[in-house]
């Protein structure tokens, strides 16, 4: 597997009130899936964006490929670590091409380029070609949520983050879009951090899991490992809580 | 070419009240007619305003009384030529009349009470007297007169000039104080009582102008000294005050009879009229817009990106709001001067705050998970601000700009008091015609630019929000 492509190594996040996260020990390897799970509240969200910056750490470091990460060098590797916040986060001012091609178009990428990689990125995240040329109000929560992913893999960044990708859609959609996820992420072959609080999400699009509870990481491994060998009792009812739903 | 003469004109201002714009119309036509450029800047004010116009050096004549110069500007001086001298000024010949304070009867009434001179009203302890607000107040006016004739009547009333005349010939009141050339006294109906004890100053009318007058526009000054007498001036404030003549067309026809200069007035018509105040309103509003624009916008985005200091700048803005226009008008004539100049910094002023408001409401109103996302990416912050956050924020910002020129349309019109010009000028001049008329001509246009403006934020609103935003 050669180097993580990230690790926090002691990272602590505080906030104004008693709640702190960490201090977090985390290796995410490279070219895996891993999903942060746990209950709401338990800080999984933060621990994400943590890794691109968008949480700065007050004690501990973030490492991104073996280096810890710099405020002055954040906008250019954030380029290289797609993010997909959660509610998708479109831009109503731009239509679907907009917001997928903002980062290439101030990047002085030809318009040419520009078409021929979202048409791909449509064809990937099977995308009706005509959508992009809607507007976020004019698309369904599906679409949005596919423009967004498309948005996160413009650049063809190495990594890849989705907090709650599948958070507010109904079931059905929910469930087409859980299998194209799956696609995207075998066909890609990208590293994926993502956030879901469902456990049966999780086993289904990664092969790794990250348990937290009240910041701090609870357990890490596969996640069969989780359900075969809780190293405590939070685990095991974690593990049943959701067993228990459909 | 215009722009260059113009400013090579000799300025000469009017104070604003119908004899003085009569008197300084005289001088620009006498001026022309001499070969001097001249230009007049109407009705800027009181006399603080033209004096300190003339000693900044932004009017070069302009017409005054011996008196006021000797009570208000230079009180105590007894050498009204020297003291004028030392300040870099001088004082023309005087033009024959003057026009002092005087009391004025009925004359039917002073006929019967037996009254020609002030000193018999102290046999009248009884009679009813209403004065003008300023003639009650000021040290040379009724306090001076009761000292020097031992006046004793308790029935003494402030009022309003014009509603004293009414008073006065309906009876109320036996006597008023006027103006020895007042419009009013043409009817003939009025006895001028004689100040037999000089208890007045005199105000001999003259041109204060900046020394050395050129060589030129001094022999054409000249020509007017005891040119006009009590009796032709009279005339002609009734002519411009109740036949409604134009003051320039009055000034050329009593210089054609009295010195021989024919100068036809050229008077623009309605349409042209119109069109350049609407110019120079348009240039006040544009150029004041302009520059608070420039100014605020970044400064609501400073505002929002650090609070401490966007919490000073907004409470700052806030205050300039809270400062009544003609205030700041008048605030600005010491640091600015008059003309065009100070009314664009007050307008601009005004401006800040509805445009700094909009960018910082506008930017404040964004989604946080929309300004993560733009971070998230990899743009640096330049870009997100001119990519993402602006033009989501367009639309608050847009409407501050409008919020700003609607209130800009209408408070340029005070701009007029100062001698910036525009609609307010037709405005200024009927309200002292009591002309509704003329009031019309600068108050509908006005009305129809602020909808103008309206609609036509309304279509940059449609040109320049991004459609994706009108759509929700």
């Amino acid at each position: 597997m050669g180097q993580p492509t990230f690790e926090t190594i002691g990272a602590v996040k505080r906030y104004d009130d008693a709640f702190a996260l960490g201090p977090l020990d985390l290796s995410v390897p490279s070219g895996s899936t891993t999903a942060l799970i746990g209950p709401s509240g338990a800080g999984k969200s933060t621990l994400l964006r943590l890794l691109n910056g968008l949480v700065w750490p007050d004690a501990g470091e973030v490492r991104f490929r073996g280096r810890a990460l710099s405020r002055a060098e954040l906008p250019a590797i954030r380029r290289q670590i797609g993010y997909v916040v959660q509610g998708g986060g479109l831009f109503p001012h731009l239509d679907a091409l907009g917001n997928v091609a903002l980062v290439a178009r101030w990047l002085r990428w030809d318009e040419q380029r520009i078409e021929a990689r979202a048409a791909e990125l449509a064809h990937i995240a099977r995308l009706p070609p005509d959508a992009l040329r809607r507007f976020p109000s004019q698309l369904s929560g599906g679409q949005a949520q596919r423009v967004s992913l498309m948005r996160a893999l413009m650049l063809d960044p190495e990594v890849l983050l989705l907090d709650e990708p599948l958070g507010a859609l109904d079931p059905m959609t929910r469930f087409e879009l859980q299998q194209d996820l799956r696609d995207v992420f075998a066909r890609l072959r990208k590293t994926v951090v993502l956030v879901t609080h469902d456990l049966a999400e999780a086993a289904f699009l990664s092969d790794r899991a990250v348990l937290m509870r009240a910041g701090r990481i609870v357990q890490q491994g596969a996640v069969e490992e989780l359900i075969r060998a809780p190293v405590d009792p939070f685990v095991t009812s974690f593990v049943r809580a959701q067993r228990r739903a459909p | 070419m215009t722009a260059l003469l113009l400013a090579l004109a000799v300025q000469v201002g009017s104070k604003q009240f119908t004899e003085s714009v009569i008197l300084a119309e005289i001088a620009v036509q006498t001026l022309r007619a001499n070969g001097t450029p001249a230009e007049h800047r109407r009705e800027l004010g009181g006399t603080r305003v033209l004096w300190e116009a003339l000693r900044a050096g932004q009017i070069d004549i302009y017409p005054e009384y011996t008196g006021t110069i000797a009570e208000e500007m230079l009180a105590g001086e007894r050498d009204l030529p020297g003291a004028l001298a030392r300040l870099g000024l001088g004082m023309s010949d005087p033009l024959g009349f003057e026009d002092n304070y005087a009391l004025g009867m009925r004359r039917d009434v002073a006929e019967r009470l037996g009254v020609r001179v002030i000193s018999d009203l102290s046999r009248l302890p009884n009679i009813e007297l209403g004065f003008s607000n300023e003639f009650l107040r000021r040290r040379d006016g009724w306090p001076r007169l009761r000292e020097v004739y031992r006046l004793s009547q308790a029935r003494v009333r402030g009022m309003d000039h014009q509603l004293a005349y009414r008073a006065l010939r309906s009876g109320d009141i036996q006597a008023t104080d006027l103006y020895s050339t007042d419009a009013e006294i043409r009817a003939g109906d009025l006895a001028l009582l004689e100040d037999d004890r000089r208890a007045f100053p005199r105000y001999q009318a003259v041109f204060l102008f900046r020394a050395p007058l050129p060589a030129p526009a001094a022999r054409a000054l000249a020509r007017l000294a005891g040119a006009i007498s009590a009796p032709e001036m009279i005339a002609m404030n009734a002519r411009a005050l109740i036949d409604r003549v134009p003051e320039a067309q009055v000034a050329s026809d009593f210089l054609r009879e009295k010195l021989g200069l024919d100068r036809p007035v050229a008077s623009a018509g309605l349409a042209a009229r119109i069109a350049q105040r609407t110019a120079e309103h348009l240039f006040l509003v544009a150029v004041s817009l302009a520059a608070a624009i420039a100014f605020s916008l970044p400064l609501g985005i400073l505002a929002f990106r650090w609070r401490r200091l966007g919490q000073v700048a907004l409470g700052v803005a806030g205050v300039v709001q809270t400062i009544p226009s003609l205030a700041l008008l008048v605030f600005m004539i010491p640091l600015l001067g008059i003309g065009a100049g100070p009314a664009i910094v007050a307008l601009f002023l005004y401006s800040l705050l509805p445009i700094m408001r909009g960018t910082h409401a506008g930017l404040s109103g964004i989604a946080p998970e929309l300004r993560e996302s733009a971070h998230a990416l990899g743009l640096p912050e330049r870009a997100v601000l001119a990519r993402v956050e602006l033009p989501l924020a367009s639309r608050s910002i847009l409407s501050g700009i409008k919020t700003a020129a609607v209130i800009d349309v209408g408070a340029a019109t005070l701009g007029a008091l100062i001698g910036a010009g525009g609609y307010g000028q037709p405005i200024l001049t009927g309200i002292r015609l009591a002309d509704t008329g003329l009031i019309l001509e600068g108050a509908v246009p006005a009305a129809l630019l602020a909808l103008a403006v309206q609609a036509l934020f309304d279509l940059l609103e449609r040109a320049l929000v991004p459609r994706g935003l009108l759509l929700a």
